[in-house]
């Protein structure tokens, strides 16, 4: 640099080229302040705006999450419970019903052997009644056959068969009364 | 000068020049600059095209990370309400410095290089470090009036005056040299490199370049960095918050 001969070989002196820079770097500056930085900021803003907003989602979901499996568990209890109420009802309502049956079926079958008693007596009463007629007739029949005797008077005949018959039924009754009396 | 004849040949802080109306222009550095320029706006224009909020592009990435890089910085020194400008301001010194640094991997081959990094022009430094200040200025008195903003030079007391205007003097300055000088080592070490037989001379060249884009990394980080810094010190201050 010696053999230099003017100022202008000092470069830590700036000159014209100081003009060109300071523009030059304007223009670049003002390109970038107002067509690229602002857009990429927005696009940052955005970003972050958007996983805010993610996050905020999943948070909500996990929320409802929660929530809907407590319904869920809630839900699935109150159904055991009615569940068993319900059993325990039906088990109740069975076992009144059978009580009811049963006793219906005692009341059924009392009411059948009763019934069955009266129509034995009644058979019995006929019988008795148709007995007594045949009886009677069959009491001549044998009277004559053993005694070998021929009885005239009809009248008398009968009178003797009524009377015989007239114990039998007395004793019949004293019989009948007896047992009603047991 | 050396007795070598060779190491007399290292001229470096040469530019190809142009005169127009009575002003020199170093056309190496202003094409430097519109190169790495062009790129700048070139990928922010493209990234605008493309911009997608739900899938980002790897290009988009980038951007954005320097951006929310950027905003954090400002938001922790100064809140970026006080000068939400400062944001894309920084970005673009950043990204800018950046890919103008990264210029100094490519070789032309030429004394001088047709497009070397412009920041290894002081012409550069200044009016990006010129352009920082005077902003930090304005923005000082216009959020906190011109005097209580230039009240700070008489604290802590009035006799510290002298001091304080050779920092604020300094500030721009170190702000253009830093970048300057660093860049500027970069160049003279591919020319001493370039020194070497040719067969030797790929090995510290490739060296130096991977370290030299290390360093341009550094001082566009650092240089956005402090721009924050010193629009921090021109917010308005609750006395006493240092």
């Amino acid at each position: 640099m010696a053999n230099r001969p003017e100022a202008a070989g000092n470069f830590l002196v700036p000159n014209g080229t100081f003009i060109a820079e300071l523009i030059a770097f304007l223009l670049i500056l003002g390109i970038l302040y107002r067509y690229v930085v602002p857009v990429v900021q927005k696009a940052m803003r955005e970003r972050q705006e958007m996983i805010r907003r993610q996050v905020e989602e999943s948070e909500e979901a996990s929320r409802k999450l929660a929530e809907a499996q407590q319904r869920y568990r809630d839900a699935l209890n109150e159904a055991r419970n009615e569940a068993a109420e319900i059993r325990e009802t039906a088990r109740a309502d069975a076992q009144r019903t059978v009580e009811e049956l049963r006793v219906q079926a005692r009341e059924e079958s009392a009411r059948i052997v009763a019934r069955g008693e009266e129509q034995l007596r009644r058979q019995r009463d006929a019988i008795v009644r148709q007995l007594r007629e045949e009886i009677g007739t069959l009491a001549v029949e044998l009277a004559e056959k053993i005694i070998d005797q021929r009885l005239t008077e009809d009248a008398r005949v009968r009178q003797t068969v009524d009377s015989f018959i007239a114990g039998l039924e007395a004793q019949d009754r004293a019989g009948e009364a007896a047992r009603a009396g047991s | 000068m050396s007795a070598t004849p060779q190491a007399v040949t290292v001229e470096v802080g040469d530019h190809i020049e142009w005169h127009l109306f009575g002003l020199t222009f170093n056309v190496d550095t202003i094409l430097g600059t519109l190169v790495a320029g062009f790129i700048v706006v070139a990928l922010g224009l493209l990234l605008r095209r493309s911009i997608n909020s739900r899938k980002p592009s790897k290009l988009q990435i980038f951007f954005e990370t320097v951006v929310a890089q950027v905003e954090e910085q400002v938001e922790g020194s100064m809140g970026i309400r006080t000068a939400p400008f400062v944001v894309p301001l920084a970005v673009t010194l950043f990204l800018f410095i950046l890919i103008a640094n990264w210029l100094a991997i490519v070789p032309t081959g030429h004394h001088p290089e047709y497009m070397p990094p412009p920041a290894s022009d002081v012409n550069l430094t200044y009016a990006l470090a010129l352009f920082v200040i005077v902003l930090v200025h304005i923005t000082g008195v216009r959020k906190r009036g011109f005097r209580s903003y230039y009240h700070h030079l008489l604290t802590p007391h009035p006799a510290m005056l002298p001091i304080n205007i050779i920092e604020e003097i300094a500030r721009p300055l170190t702000l253009a040299l830093r970048l300057f000088g660093n860049i500027f080592s970069g160049v003279i070490m591919v020319s001493l490199i370039a020194l070497f037989p040719a067969y030797i001379l790929w090995a510290p060249d490739i060296i130096w370049k991977l370290f030299d884009m290390f360093i341009g990394l550094i001082q566009a980080f650092i240089f956005g960095l402090l721009t924050i810094l010193y629009f921090a010190s021109a917010r308005p201050v609750e006395e006493g918050a240092h």
